[in-house]
């Protein structure tokens, strides 16, 4: 199954230049950790970074700075901290980069019928929210939009809009333009990594009603 | 590799890395804090007097570090590259005490990392670029979480992640020489922009500002620079 949707090389770029924060990151690693073609791009810009490095005026370091640094160079490197892994007996969840592995997990829960969220924690406070979404099979997901910008990677399952149909890997970004209309694939859940600015808002008199209930 | 169906272009085009110029900002977070720009900080790179990107010298440093802890081969590193990275943090909005620190933190991790550098997935300076990236975006979290940001018990995680190693396939397609060369394509103006944006993680607004073009052209200028280092991936150029 090939990955039809990727985010747009600004985005890579912006993930090479270490300039997203930490929610984005996440999101767009899910992605690069599925395809190999964002991923080598990724290391070009790196590669754009490298010749820029080499371009820029150098800034003098102060006159002890070597001798500093050489004073160091037998130090043992800092040890990692410890950082908690998903809880025992908790089903694996395919598609994660091993980083987001040690970041802390809340528990699922219920937003809407057939529909829960699972927080991920991040180290670090920041504008972006991060969860997974999982979604029954056949769930026609409310028509929304974003008053932020969402990033979302499909772990597992698929499902379908008006942009085409997402599986494994792809990657959709939405923001207050964007009118999602997401449907779920028939044959399975839908397990979803979103990073996620902002709150969403659901079109039409149904959605107006129900956003009272629908705690995201 | 422009997508089917792709239609966010044009507002991911405005808040992406490259574009921090609309009023929300916040959209994408620049992870440094500001520091004042005056007008001369947008100094020139230097096109014309390149070193070579990836003299071999470098990498060849690299390995004697790896193979033999060979000190000179690291004064010869430190010598070039430490005032190069702590550039590159100053330019990122790095207050100089800190870039100093960043910069020498980096030349550390060289040391230390040495024995991981693969010169074919990454050139010398390509790879000494993820380290300060790195460092600076760990910098960063750490002052978001009010912890010491000279601490180094935090490390940048996705570097591990053997999984992000990229295709054996396409790694000859991307060495230092053809980015190089693809930037040297770039007209001056195209390279400035790339240069200021993608390195200085400046907002796109104070770049039309700084060199006086409308904040359009600044983006059309980076998509074509973008489209530009694209074929260069594909092996189209």
């Amino acid at each position: 199954m090939s990955i039809q949707h990727h985010p747009d090389d600004a985005l890579l770029s912006a993930f090479a230049g270490g300039t997203l924060d930490s929610g984005q990151h996440v999101a767009i690693a899910t992605h690069l950790l599925a395809c190999a073609r964002c991923r080598n791009f990724v290391r070009t810009m790196e590669r754009v970074g490298g010749s820029l490095l080499t371009d820029v005026p150098p800034a003098p370091m102060s006159s002890n700075a070597f001798a500093a640094v050489e004073a160091r160079l037998g130090e043992a490197p800092p040890s990692r901290p410890v950082t908690p892994s998903l809880p025992e007996g908790e089903t694996e969840i395919p598609g994660l980069p091993k980083f987001v592995r040690r970041y802390r997990f809340g528990r699922w829960n219920w937003v809407a019928p057939s529909v829960h969220v699972r927080p991920i924690e991040l180290p670090e406070p920041g504008q972006t929210r991060v969860f997974l979404l999982r979604s029954g099979p056949g769930t026609r997901l409310l028509q929304h939009s974003h008053t932020g910008v969402e990033m979302t990677c499909v772990l597992a399952g698929g499902f379908s809009q008006e942009q085409g149909h997402y599986g494994p890997g792809d990657f959709d970004l939405g923001d207050e333009s964007i009118d999602h209309h997401p449907v779920v694939d028939a044959d399975g859940d839908c397990i979803c990594l979103v990073a996620m600015q902002g709150e969403l808002r659901l079109a039409g008199l149904l959605g107006r009603l129900m956003q009272p209930f629908v705690r995201l | 590799m422009i997508q089917p169906g792709r239609r966010i272009v044009i507002l991911v085009m405005q808040q992406a890395l490259l574009c921090l110029d609309l009023p929300r900002r916040t959209s994408f977070a620049s992870p440094m804090p500001k520091a004042p720009r005056a007008p001369q900080r947008l100094a020139r790179m230097q096109p014309g007097k390149r070193e070579p990107a990836e003299a071999p010298h470098w990498e060849v440093l690299i390995r004697a570090i790896a193979a033999d802890q060979d000190r000179d081969a690291f004064a010869r590193l430190f010598a070039y590259f430490a005032p190069r990275v702590k550039a590159f943090m100053q330019r990122s909005g790095v207050p100089a005490d800190a870039a100093e620190e960043l910069a020498q933190e980096t030349m550390i991790n060289v040391w230390r990392k040495a024995a991981l550098f693969d010169a074919g997935t990454a050139g010398a300076a390509a790879w000494i670029f993820t380290i300060a990236r790195n460092l600076r975006i760990d910098a960063y979290r750490r002052t978001q979480r009010g912890i010491d940001a000279t601490a180094a018990e935090f490390e940048f995680e996705l570097e591990t992640d053997d999984a992000m190693q990229p295709d054996a396939a396409m790694i000859a397609k991307q060495d230092q020489t053809r980015v190089r060369a693809a930037l040297d394509q770039l007209s001056a103006e195209q390279l400035r922009v790339v240069e200021l944006s993608f390195f200085e993680q400046q907002a796109h607004a104070d770049i039309a500002a700084a060199l006086g073009i409308p904040l359009g052209t600044v983006k059309s200028r980076l998509r074509l620079a973008m489209n530009r280092l694209r074929d260069l991936l594909d092996g189209q150029s």
